[in-house]
């Protein structure tokens, strides 16, 4: 979340950063659901995500929250401007994201990264909502304008690799 | 005081590295939850202690300092036929979901009342299918990706 406007995102202006936290195996910010938390209509090019008050971290900006609290020194040059430490936080957020529309297919076979499946560029939305202790937000009204890039996959991938 | 130096880690070898010093400031105080995996079943009650496994590509953003992380964000310039693994979840056969949104809304301090315009990026997705976990059996699962 930006200080700067609607559509910004630059790492000085961040002032709260939402995530379940890498876990204890190097996994990045995933967290298990419940299965009807999410609806797939591959076929459709259709998916839901529905989740409400996730218990996650506000890390207050991406690079505390990859540094464990730690910031930025501030001497690593361009691009990368010092960024205070700051400690996490424990937040709820709410979200509802929405896959729909295929802009564009492909299919993928990297030998490189051993994944493999049919992919849609896809359209999508979100509306969501974070609380902690003397602060919430709520997105604006989902708008199909707002996707930058959305993907959805079916896929193969380490061992189910061939 | 200058800080050290940290090239990019796994977080498990970073949290090694940095020891006890002050950089308890997240990690020791406020543990991620592991992402379990699944009774194969999938229907949540044989849940076990194994654990998922990460992608073995992914980014050091702030490179030299902070993590390496298992994950490929999405890039809009890249044709799709040219993008890496969206998966966080390696040894996985399902569904995955990636999302790059920027959009505004409302903070309001709940203490004043007050209200700001404020932006917002969500990279957000999920995975949901089979995989192998760290007990080396077969899972299925869901998972969002926040």
């Amino acid at each position: 979340m930006y200080t700067g406007p609607a559509g910004s995102a630059k790492l000085t202006e961040q002032i709260h950063d939402f995530n379940v936290h890498i876990d204890s195996n190097d996994v990045f910010w995933m967290v298990r659901v419940p299965h009807e938390a999410l609806e797939v209509d591959f076929d459709d090019a259709k998916a839901s995500l529905r989740v409400h008050k996730l218990q996650v971290f506000d890390d207050h900006d991406i690079a505390n929250s990859l540094t464990f609290g730690l910031g930025l020194p501030g001497d690593l040059g361009f691009p990368y401007p010092a960024i205070p430490p700051v400690a996490p936080i424990r937040a709820t957020v709410s979200f509802d994201v929405e896959w729909n529309g295929i802009v564009e297919a492909a299919q993928i076979h990297n030998t490189g990264q051993r994944f493999m499946g049919s992919f849609l560029s896809t359209g999508a939305t979100i509306n969501w909502s974070a609380e902690e202790p003397g602060f919430r937000f709520q997105s604006e009204p989902p708008d199909p304008a707002r996707n930058l890039i959305s993907v959805l996959g079916h896929e193969q991938n380490g061992v189910f690799f061939s | 005081m200058k800080r050290t130096v940290i090239h990019p880690a796994s977080r498990r070898a970073f949290l090694g590295t940095m020891g006890s010093a002050g950089m308890a400031l997240g990690a020791t105080l406020l543990s991620p939850r592991p992402a379990y995996a699944d009774g194969e079943d999938g229907d949540g009650q044989h849940a076990s202690c194994a654990l998922l496994n990460p992608i073995p590509g992914g980014l050091a953003p702030f490179r030299p300092f902070a993590i390496f992380i298992h994950h490929n964000p999405l890039n809009p310039l890249a044709p799709l036929a040219n993008i890496n693994d969206p998966s966080q979840i390696t040894d996985f056969h399902g569904f995955v979901g990636l999302t790059h949104i920027r959009g505004g809304g409302t903070g309001t301090n709940t203490d004043t009342g007050e209200t700001t315009p404020l932006a917002y990026q969500a990279d957000m997705g999920f995975g949901q299918g089979k995989f192998i976990s760290t007990d080396g059996r077969l899972h299925k699962g869901s998972f969002a990706f926040v």
